[in-house]
């Protein structure tokens, strides 16, 4: 177990390392555009070079990379050229925002899907089952930005502001306005969750010992909630797990389409102007998110399916 | 009106304009500005322009009040949140906005595009144009105690024409060298410009030419952290992509008029104006900072909410730079630009809201435009030039569009189905904003954004002038420029209309640009707002406005 976070860890760090040596060379190409966004297209050529040497952009490449690499170690990701703050103000409160919004759609998610896979997986095509499957396919399949609009217009336009459709950032986040947004991305995704716990259940359900279980005697429900769940409940956990990668990316048509000041609209606007810093710690921030959920999955799955045992 | 001369003494030119008026040569618009200009106060001028045309003294804006204005409340604007740490590099207009509450300018152009002192008394040029005498504003303070002197003025003019400072007012002020930058005294400075100007007024009201305090570098250069202003408000709370929140100052110590809010706040919905809309339409916020053409509808709908219009000089234009191929062969341009229905393009792309364009950027809301014959669609010319220039088969051209706002694409889409019956096929690289900022003025045909400006030689000047800062076209032809010069020393509107005749033929003959339509800007306020109007360049001029239900 720890041989395995050490080796986590240690694959962590260095691909951090090579997303960020990527990222800085690809922006390399563009070091022009980069002063070109900071002092506006109205300015001269001479003025955006003097600024560039003034921040040091014509030194060599591998010489702000250390430099940046060297503060990033310290916690320090340099300071964003949009914001014109250092990105450590800027980033965790938006990913404080993003976290509440994804906390939220999860924890309706989890164990609503959990609860509708089950439902339909216990007996597989029967009209609960379509049921539920129809559902399913249909809401994953409507895309964000859609459903976005489409709940908008029913709850802030039709409805005359029953919820609102955008976050007014006056006065904090209110439960009021996480609704919609959370709203959207359990629509797109619960559906998902549900159709793959239901596939593992049909699988359980077809297994030999359920069936045994079953023709032995035993009460129905005592039968899948002792012996079915569990097993059928591995693949869901890993599926879950990936659910918090894509949160940090899938949302940030949901936060666009609502104002909501979080990880994935910071990360839109940063690309949109060349914001290279703002980039680069949001990139570290999502590689690290993708590697830790990553290991707890590894991890939880040993604890579920005692069968699996890491090598050394 | 006692003493009928006393306007004499302030520019040579103003009895002949005076006279003008008075036979109906020019409009009062045009004498109002041009009086302005010349360093006559507003109120003087639009008195002196009641008395010369008979109607009466009618006070601008002003006349239409009648009810009573009520003081306090908070103004909720819906607008991007910016960082605003120097305000002479200021690259969006939302950014000084927020600080055009605190920092006041050295002149005010009104909605109607007439410019006015404001923390100057008066302007005095000298009759060449290449000296300007500012007389500034007694009484003046800062929210910091000291008062307003010449010496602030002076530290501006340096920074913004310092390379260093990489402000864009730099191209404004070319001509001004800084041993030019003369304090006479504590209230007098004046400019000595190498080359005569016309446009010194207007230009002073460029967004990021606003006033900051003397010592502003010597503390940091830090306007979020020391935001020392001469304006009505003061900031409060301030947070990047959230709120700028700004407070009334106690208003013995402001020089203006009492101002009727007790507080503005800017909120941020974030980028396009999807989200900011709906909060306008939530009530949640009281006025919002822009309104797309495609939102007009849905605001009109709503009983408690008004759309405001203004006319501008905005536009974009479908710029040929003349040093790439094909586009060096003036037959090639011109066949281009035949095919251009301008009429029809304001109906699709901006559905006849604003004015068809004449292919050579003056606008007619701008007092020198001349009226040149009116263009027509002719498809045998364009395919004659064609021929001629060696494209009887056909032409393939490729122009650069920015992906928002949507006009512009669907503008570009429908000329594209305009040039096909000439055998012209133009494909549309369609591209997000920043990265068209990066080629617009590099690349062989690009869609260009132009901003109002209150001048028509202004643009001229800019992108048209051989070597111009921003002549995106490399467009360079003498004879334009020498009609141009002459055009830049003319005082009088009327006079230098007939000389942009000149100027507008040569632009227009050389089919530099197709340029579409001009186009008229919106923006909405919830009925509860009393004063408030749109301003052609979206600045806010929030000292009148007050809340009916405050």
């Amino acid at each position: 177990m720890i041989a395995l976070i050490v080796r986590r860890t240690g694959l962590t760090l260095l691909t951090m390392l090579v997303v960020s040596v990527l990222l800085f060379l690809i922006f390399e190409t563009r070091i022009d555009s980069i002063a070109l966004s900071v002092l506006g297209p109205y300015t001269t050529v001479e003025q955006r070079e003097i600024w560039l040497e003034a921040n040091g952009y014509y030194d060599p490449l591998w010489q702000r990379y250390l430099r940046w690499l060297g503060n990033a170690l310290t916690g320090d990701f340099g300071t964003s050229v949009q914001f014109k703050r250092p990105v450590n103000e800027v980033l965790w409160p938006r990913l404080g925002n993003t976290a509440l919004l994804g906390a939220v759609a999860m924890a309706v998610i989890i164990p609503l899907s959990l609860l509708l896979g089950v439902l339909a997986g216990m007996r597989e095509g029967s009209v609960r089952d379509r049921a539920i499957s129809f559902v399913s396919i249909l809401t994953t399949s409507v895309p964000e930005f859609a459903s976005a609009m489409f709940l908008i217009g029913i709850f802030a336009v039709a409805l005359d502001n029953l919820l609102p459709g955008t976050t007014n950032v006056a006065d904090g986040i209110s439960l009021r306005e996480l609704i919609l947004p959370a709203a959207v991305l359990v629509l797109y995704d619960f559906g998902y969750v549900a159709r793959m716990t239901r596939a593992s259940m049909a699988e359980v359900m077809g297994t030999q010992y359920i069936r045994t279980a079953i023709l032995k005697g035993l009460p129905y429900r005592r039968v899948i909630l002792r012996h079915a769940l569990r097993n059928a409940l591995i693949p869901p956990f890993t599926v879950i797990m990936l659910q918090f990668n894509w949160l940090l990316s899938g949302v940030i048509v949901v936060e666009v389409a609502f104002a909501y000041k979080g990880f994935g609209y910071l990360l839109l606007e940063a690309a949109s102007n060349d914001d290279i810093y703002v980039i680069q710690a949001c990139t570290m921030v999502a590689v690290l998110v993708a590697v830790a959920t990553q290991t707890i999955s590894d991890i939880g799955y040993g604890f579920l399916n005692p069968r699996i045992r890491f090598g050394r | 009106m006692a003493d009928r001369t006393w306007w004499k003494s302030v520019h040579p030119a103003l009895p002949e304009i005076a006279e003008k008026l008075r036979r109906e040569e020019i409009d009062r618009r045009d004498f109002l500005r041009t009086a302005s200009l010349l360093g006559m106060s507003a109120g003087a001028a639009y008195a002196l322009a009641g008395e010369l045309t008979g109607e009466g003294l009618i006070k601008p804006a002003a006349a239409q009040q009648e009810e009573t204005p009520v003081m306090g409340g908070t103004l909720r604007v819906g607008m991007r949140v910016q960082e605003m740490k120097d305000p002479a590099v200021f690259d969006w207009t939302e950014k000084s906005n927020q600080a055009r509450q605190i920092l006041e300018y050295l002149v005010m152009t009104d909605e109607n595009n007439v410019t006015h002192p404001y923390l100057l008394e008066s302007w005095q040029p000298s009759e060449d144009l290449k000296t300007w005498q500012l007389n500034l504003r007694r009484g003046v303070k800062w929210n910091n105690g000291d008062d307003f002197i010449a010496e602030d003025v002076a530290h501006n003019f340096r920074r913004w024409i310092d390379p260093a400072t990489g402000s864009s007012n730099a191209s404004l002020f070319s001509s001004l060298p800084e041993s030019g930058i003369e304090i006479v005294n504590d209230h007098t400075v004046v400019l000595h410009l190498n080359e005569p100007d016309l446009s010194v007024p207007e230009n002073l009201y460029n967004y990021p030419a606003a006033i900051v305090h003397r010592r502003f570098d010597e503390m940091g250069g830090d306007f979020e952290a020391n935001p020392i202003g001469t304006g009505p408000y003061q900031l409060a709370e301030f947070s990047v992509a959230g709120v700028c929140r700004l407070t009334k100052r106690p208003p013995e110590e402001y020089w203006g008029d009492e101002v009727y809010l007790d507080e503005i706040a800017y909120i941020d919905f974030g980028e396009g104006t999807g989200p900011t809309v709906q909060a306008l339409l939530a009530g949640e916020v009281d006025t919002v900072y822009e309104i797309g053409i495609e939102e007009i509808e849905i605001i009109e709908e709503n009983p408690n909410l008004e759309v405001l219009q203004a006319i501008t000089a905005q536009t974009a234009v479908a710029r040929m730079r003349v040093t790439e191929e094909p586009f060096t062969d003036r037959r090639v341009r011109q066949a281009v630009v035949a095919c251009m229905d301008h009429v029809r393009l304001l109906e699709i792309g901006y559905r006849g809201r604003g004015a068809p364009a004449e292919n050579h950027h003056v606008c007619p809301i701008h007092p020198e435009y001349f009226p040149l014959p009116r263009l027509r669609q002719d498809y045998d010319l364009a395919r004659e030039l064609l021929a001629e220039a060696g494209y009887a088969d056909g032409l393939n051209l490729t122009i650069d569009v920015r992906n928002a706002p949507s006009w512009e694409v669907n503008t570009m889409q429908a000329f594209k189905e305009m040039l096909e019956p000439a055998g012209i096929n133009l494909s549309l690289n369609v591209m997000p904003d920043s990265q068209f900022w990066e080629i617009w003025d590099k690349t062989p045909f690009g869609f260009t954004a132009w901003t109002h400006r209150p001048l028509g030689v202004q643009v001229m000047n800019l992108a048209y002038r051989s070597g111009g800062a921003w002549n995106e076209s490399a467009y360079s032809n003498p004879e334009f420029d020498a009609a141009l010069d002459v055009a830049n020393g003319l005082v009088d509107p009327a006079e230098r209309s007939r000389q942009m005749e000149k100027v507008e033929k040569i632009l227009q003959d050389d089919a530099v640009i197709a340029q579409p339509l001009w186009r008229a800007v919106f923006t909405a306020a919830n009925r509860r707002v009393a004063n408030i109007t749109c301003h052609p360049t979206f600045y806010h001029q929030f000292n009148r406005v007050w809340l009916r239900s405050a």
